[in-house]
């Protein structure tokens, strides 16, 4: 009888991932675990509101870094351990080539889907991305703001963008859009995944024990499966 | 809390498209209304509940079904490209089409209502007076029918305003191109900008008070006949 | 005029209405109790509803034929239909509601003078006033001087002076005898009342349970009759 749930809000980008590695963690006898995936800045404000999560898988340092300063991370437990890559992709059956950053600038692109420059990390980091390259005003106009980087992948998969960013690990998700360039690692932002225990976690216990097996070497293998890179 | 303010641009984009969704859909939508009050028809059941459906639909669905025909694979939006070499999603058209297709139902019930309330005695005379089909629309069933029309076609105003679900599927919350008060405040939740939402949250309110007010009054002093 | 009923049958409940009569007179009574097919006798002339067998043959203009399908619609028909209620259009003035019918005149059949029709019912002070503030009779008056106005080849009125007090009923009836003494239109008068008959019809028709039970001038069809009113 499994009535200890432990409640994770975790970046959409570890969807799934995180399944399977909840999966193995449950066959091995661990507690059962519940997700809630969204935009990594959705969850804060969530968490921020009141939302019973015993763990906070954010997709960026910033988002950690608010409830941090909210008193809301049990102190000790924050750690990174994943990073990922920018890749710009395109719907699958895109005919036209899109080779670089450029491209993007060009009228053949109308409307590029991007997380919610203000909030969703994804979003957030190709903001940087771009600014980064001196294109972001060129860029503005088009981009169609979506709640998270699924559903960035959504808008490029439906074909009504021609063009959006997404992490390498949603990319391989998808058969329905191809990669067109990635973003190399000198010219994009460091992307970091924290990970921490929520202060006042209902399910203290079993949560850190959730947590330490996100760094096993297990988990990470699953991570570096699905396309992160892997750190320390 | 952050600062209290008003998006005006956000206000006065969203009252603009919610006119034009009612212009648009007025002439449709009365003479479904009209066709619905006085005809009988093989598969006017079906008619009817087609018409209510996106009032009972969640509006999410309703938003699903329209991005599926508006999108640029759809027979919607592929329509649109060849005809007039535009894209309708993610632009501020979608968002007069997701008010249109929310709307319809508040129109087409209460207008239909306003019809039938018009005694068609009044209408039969008339013809016998040499009136045609159309001089007896024009003088007898829409100016008797005037306050419940105009009492639907309020509603569906305020409706409009308001709309949400379908709205944020099929337009997107692109800022300055489809972000209406409601997406807005949903938006300016999300991100924490608490203070813009209950500004806009004021506005909303004010605005479908008004409305629905307005649209009460309306209903209860219909034209005595 | 010549109003041919021929072979008509309408289908009513509880009983079907069927007719085959011809009135030619100035004034036709239709009397016979309520519920008798009369108001819809008068609705099959003006074209709002349709014989199931028959035709209805006005001046030699055939209006309904329904072995042939043919069915001309009410505006078509140059009739002026008075209604029990009078059905007075309630957001226009008296005025504009005399002159609603008023554009069908044509030249074989010019339309009355609006002068003419006011002046002989009584309705000059009137004009400018809505339905809504008018009594009884000034709105009968009113639904009269509105179907005179439309260039009717026929008038038709539904049991004109019902709902009227005993004044109101005698100052009607008059109207109704000036009307007739000044304008050579035909009338076909519905009524239950055989006072009214009398007064005003040149013939009559009586109608029960849905057949032409006699049909002739007033004197000689109430004659010897014991009670003459019905309810």
């Amino acid at each position: 009888m499994k009535e200890l749930l432990v409640l994770v809000f975790a970046a959409a980008s570890l969807t799934d991932a995180l399944k399977e590695i909840a999966a193995s963690w449950e066959t091995a006898g661990g507690e059962s675990v519940a997700f809630n995936f969204a935009a990594s800045s959705l969850l804060a404000r969530q968490i921020r509101e009141g939302a019973p999560a015993d763990l906070f898988l954010s997709a960026d340092e910033v988002q950690m870094d608010g409830l941090e300063k909210a008193g809301l991370v049990e102190p000790g437990t924050r750690r990174s351990i994943l990073s990922n890559t920018l890749v710009v992709v395109v719907p699958g059956d895109a005919t036209a080539p899109l080779l670089s950053a450029r491209d993007l600038t060009t009228s053949r692109v109308q409307r590029i889907a991007l997380g919610e420059p203000g909030s969703v990390p994804v979003g957030v980091y190709s903001k940087k991305f771009f600014e980064g390259i001196g294109i972001w005003t060129l860029v503005a106009p088009k981009v169609v703001p979506t709640e998270s980087v699924r559903a960035t992948l959504a808008a490029v998969e439906s074909g009504n963008v021609d063009a959006g960013i997404v992490y390498r690990t949603d990319a391989l998700i998808s058969k329905k859009v191809k990669i067109a360039f990635e973003v190399p690692a000198a010219s994009g932002p460091a992307i970091s995944y924290p990970f921490a225990l929520v202060k006042g976690a209902p399910r203290e216990a079993a949560a850190r024990k959730f947590l330490e097996y996100l760094s096993s070497k297990a988990a990470r293998a699953v991570f570096a499966r699905y396309g992160f890179l892997v750190t320390d | 809390m952050s600062a209290f303010a008003v998006d005006l641009p956000v206000v006065w984009f969203t009252l603009r498209v919610a006119a034009l969704a009612v212009l648009l859909l007025a002439p449709f939508g009365l003479a479904l209304a009209l066709l619905l009050a006085r005809r009988r028809f093989p598969g006017k059941a079906l008619l009817e509940t087609l018409v209510s459906l996106p009032l009972v639909l969640p509006p999410v669905a309703t938003g699903l079904l329209l991005l599926k025909f508006l999108g640029r694979r759809g027979p919607g939006g592929r329509a649109a490209q060849a005809l007039f070499g535009m894209d309708v999603v993610f632009t501020w058209k979608a968002v007069v089409v997701a008010m249109m297709v929310m709307s319809l139902p508040l129109l087409v019930r209460t207008a239909r209502v306003a019809f039938e309330e018009v005694n068609p005695r009044l209408e039969a005379v008339a013809r016998t007076l040499g009136a045609s089909e159309a001089r007896v629309l024009s003088t007898v069933t829409l100016p008797l029918a005037s306050r419940g029309i105009a009492a639907g076609l309020l509603l569906a105003f305020a409706r409009a305003l308001g709309e949400f679900g379908a709205t944020i599927l099929v337009a997107g919350n692109i800022p300055g191109r489809t972000t209406t008060i409601a997406t807005a405040i949903y938006n300016d939740v999300q991100t924490g900008l608490d203070g813009r939402a209950y500004g806009l949250l004021a506005v909303s309110a004010a605005l479908a008070f008004g409305a629905i007010f307005l649209s009460e009054v309306w209903l209860k002093r219909r034209t005595n006949a | 005029m010549t109003l041919s009923l021929e072979g008509l049958r309408l289908p009513l409940t509880p009983f079907a209405l069927e007719l085959d009569a011809t009135l030619s007179a100035h004034v036709t009574a239709v009397f016979g109790p309520s519920g008798a097919g009369k108001t819809s006798l008068l609705e099959a002339v003006a074209g709002l509803r349709h014989p199931e067998r028959g035709r209805i043959v006005l001046s030699g203009r055939v209006l309904d034929d329904a072995a042939r399908g043919v069915r001309v619609p009410p505006r078509q028909r140059a009739v002026g239909y008075v209604t029990q209620d009078d059905s007075l259009f309630p957001h226009l003035s008296v005025a504009g509601n005399l002159r609603y019918g008023a554009g069908r005149g044509l030249a074989e059949r010019p339309a009355l003078a609006e002068d003419r029709v006011v002046d002989v019912l009584g309705l000059s002070l009137l004009l400018d006033r809505r339905p809504s503030t008018l009594s009884g009779g000034e709105r009968r008056r009113v639904a009269l001087g509105r179907a005179l106005l439309s260039a009717p080849e026929i008038l038709l009125l539904d049991e004109p002076l019902s709902g009227l007090d005993r004044v109101l009923k005698d100052r009607v009836l008059e109207h109704l005898l000036k009307v007739k003494a000044a304008f050579p239109l035909p009338i076909l008068y519905v009524t239950h009342e055989a006072a009214e008959v009398v007064a005003l019809a040149d013939e009559v028709v009586i109608l029960e349970s849905g057949r032409v039970a006699a049909l002739g001038p007033p004197g000689e069809i109430f004659q010897g009759v014991a009670h003459v009113s019905s309810a």
